[in-house]
């Protein structure tokens, strides 16, 4: 039996690949969206799974330095050490800073650590040169995104720092890069005023020191013990919001990215509909230049199956291989995004399952015309 | 009944209705036999497509009874509803251009209905590369038309026609598109297919010097349908 589909294929085959092409770099697009959001979630997680915390105990009220500003003192961290069940606790500060490099300004997030404290935010496994923070102040250890390199140095606020280390992948729930310094500095950069402030508030009757803060205090859990439990323990008795790593985490990827996540999610949406319209009016566009020849092919007593098989085949195939090149398209161009882009084989699976049945849908606008097609039109007169 | 091909009693078809009524054919009956090359002639409009589209069971009649060899396909209303079939197992179509289909080549074009109708392929092919053959045009079938002159394309057309083995062509302006040697040729050998492969061919022509070459003339006047012998010494329009 001839197939029809094939046969067209066959015969304008460059017009058909360069037409599945042109479809799958629409798609290549919904992939790269998809991937946009896969990302935020993953570099959501960086710092959250690098850091390996039980509990997080910031300011009352608040969501915690991700989502909302957060102080607490920094001897709360023995405080809540104290407390049954807790086996080692540390203090932590975050905030945006601007790095002046040699090429241009770099919007970056200081994740402030005591290099001596059992918590260590830098994850071996990122660590790409260099080393750790090994000393109180003046170290910094770099993403490589940032265009630093090892060695170098680098003024931030009165100081000048040196690279002693560079990572790899690390950001922060909004995709900035990060760049790790000792507790001391980071809480001078982000607690202390300068003298003119200083004065100006000492003239005010305001004669505080606030340095010695942190943005929260992160705790884990002696084995045997309920991570609830202590939290419920640390509420009560240091008046303050405890948050579970799980807590953490959905903070982080619901509250936080959710808007983001809706707003790709509706264009994602969006573009998989104009896939669908726009196969539509191809299959409608080859199928109304093809008139003729079904009218011809119904006179000649071809049954309409036949034909609506064609325009069907023509049109998931037109689906399948724009699939293939939009998966193509995406995984050449995903790596030149400034943010990043995670391709999960579950969303293209997905997208393909979408596809496929865009596609049939589709093929229904060419199968009408098949249907009311007059084999009459063949014949003049 | 034995060498009757086409049998169309008192056929009648009407367009619109009411104050709009527009009588094409009114009590036509008629017979063709296996063998005929029957030329089917009228003024432009009087009905010869709509008249061939009734008999290919393309367009139905508004009444009258339509005999297709034994089997009444149509007795005021179509006898089966896979008017389709018939045409696919029972006839084959000629027309003014040769409307193959431009995807498929040659051997495709010709083995198109026989494949449908569950003839295998491997025979299928056989006996189309037998009618390109026959037709000197065995070495175009991996051709498609667009690689073709219109001339072979035409007899590519009426190799497909063949293909089916059907018993009844119906050929609307065959040989229209064609120059005078060329259409008298076509004719020519439509007359010998008829004889050839015993098929009814009812031509519809407006070339006065094809009509020699036919067995007789149908014209339709006055809404029916009037048989003529061929004149026999030269040619004059009817």
């Amino acid at each position: 039996m001839i197939n029809l589909a094939k046969k067209d294929i066959q015969h304008t085959f460059g017009t058909f690949i360069v037409t599945a092409m042109g479809v799958g770099m629409l798609l290549g697009i919904v992939l790269i969206m998809m991937g946009v959001y896969r990302g935020m979630i993953v570099d959501a997680k960086v710092l959250l799974d690098d850091l390996k915390v039980d509990l997080w105990v910031v300011q009352e009220g608040t969501l915690g330095p991700f989502a909302e500003s957060s102080r607490v003192h920094q001897d709360l961290k023995e405080s809540v050490y104290a407390i049954e069940g807790v086996s080692k606790t540390a203090g932590l500060t975050f905030q945006n800073l601007q790095l002046y490099t040699s090429k241009k300004p770099v919007r970056v997030m200081a994740v402030g650590f005591n290099p001596f404290d059992a918590f260590n935010p830098i994850s071996p496994n990122r660590l790409v040169a260099g080393r750790g923070l090994m000393r109180d102040h003046y170290e910094l250890v770099v993403s490589d995104n940032i265009g630093l390199k090892l060695g170098e140095d680098i003024p931030i606020g009165r100081h000048i720092y040196h690279i002693v280390g560079v990572t790899h992948g690390t950001v922060s729930s909004g995709g900035d890069p990060l760049v790790y310094m000792s507790l001391k500095d980071a809480q001078e950069l982000q607690f202390s005023y300068s003298n003119e402030r200083i004065r100006n508030d000492r003239a005010r009757g305001i004669n505080t020191t606030v340095s010695l803060m942190v943005n929260c205090v992160v705790a884990n859990i002696r084995s045997g013990y309920s991570v609830e439990e202590v939290a419920e323990n640390i509420r009560k008795s240091k008046h303050k919001s405890v948050y579970t790593q799980e807590e953490q985490n959905d903070i982080l990827t619901k509250n936080l990215i959710e808007r983001a996540s809706k707003q790709i999610g509706l264009f994602t949406a969006i573009l998989i509909i104009v896939s669908t319209i726009i196969i539509a009016l191809i299959i409608y566009t080859m199928t109304l230049e093809k008139m003729k020849e079904i009218s011809i092919m119904k006179l000649i007593g071809i049954p309409n199956m036949m034909i609506m098989k064609m325009i069907v085949q023509e049109t998931v195939l037109l689906g399948v291989l724009a699939f293939i090149s939009g998966n193509i398209f995406s995984h050449i161009i995903y790596s030149k995004f400034p943010k990043r882009v995670v391709l999960e084989p579950s969303d293209a699976l997905l997208l393909f399952v979408v596809i496929l049945f865009a596609s049939v849908l589709s093929s229904i606008v060419g199968i009408k015309k098949v249907i009311h097609a007059d084999p009459a039109a063949a014949i003049g007169g | 009944m034995g060498r009757q091909a086409i049998k169309v009693e008192n056929l009648v078809k009407h367009f619109g209705e009411g104050d709009s009524l527009v009588k094409v054919i009114d009590g036509a009956d008629f017979q063709v036999d296996k063998g005929e090359l029957v030329a089917l002639i009228a003024p432009s409009g009087a009905g010869k497509t709509t008249l061939l589209m009734m008999i290919g069971c393309v367009e139905e009649p508004t009444s009258g009874r339509i005999f297709l060899g034994d089997e009444k396909v149509y007795d005021n209303k179509w006898i089966t509803k896979e008017t389709r079939k018939i045409r696919r197992e029972k006839i084959g179509f000629i027309f003014q251009a040769h409307y193959l289909i431009p995807f498929l080549n040659v051997i495709d074009n010709v083995t198109l209905v026989p494949q449908t109708n569950g003839v295998p392929e491997k025979e299928a092919h056989r006996f189309a590369m037998e009618l390109l053959e026959y037709f000197d045009i065995g070495d175009k079938a991996q051709n498609f038309s667009s690689e073709l002159s219109g001339g072979q394309n035409q007899r590519v057309a009426i190799a497909r026609a063949l293909a089916n083995k059907p018993q009844i062509i119906l050929a609307d302006e065959p040989t229209a598109a064609l120059d005078t040697d060329r259409s008298i040729s076509v004719v020519k050998m439509l007359k010998k297919i008829a004889l050839d492969q015993d098929v009814a061919i009812i031509m519809v022509t407006h070339d006065e010097a094809m009509l020699p070459y036919c067995d007789r003339i149908l014209k339709i006047e006055q809404k029916r349908v009037v048989s003529h012998h061929v004149p026999k010494e030269g040619v004059e329009m009817l």
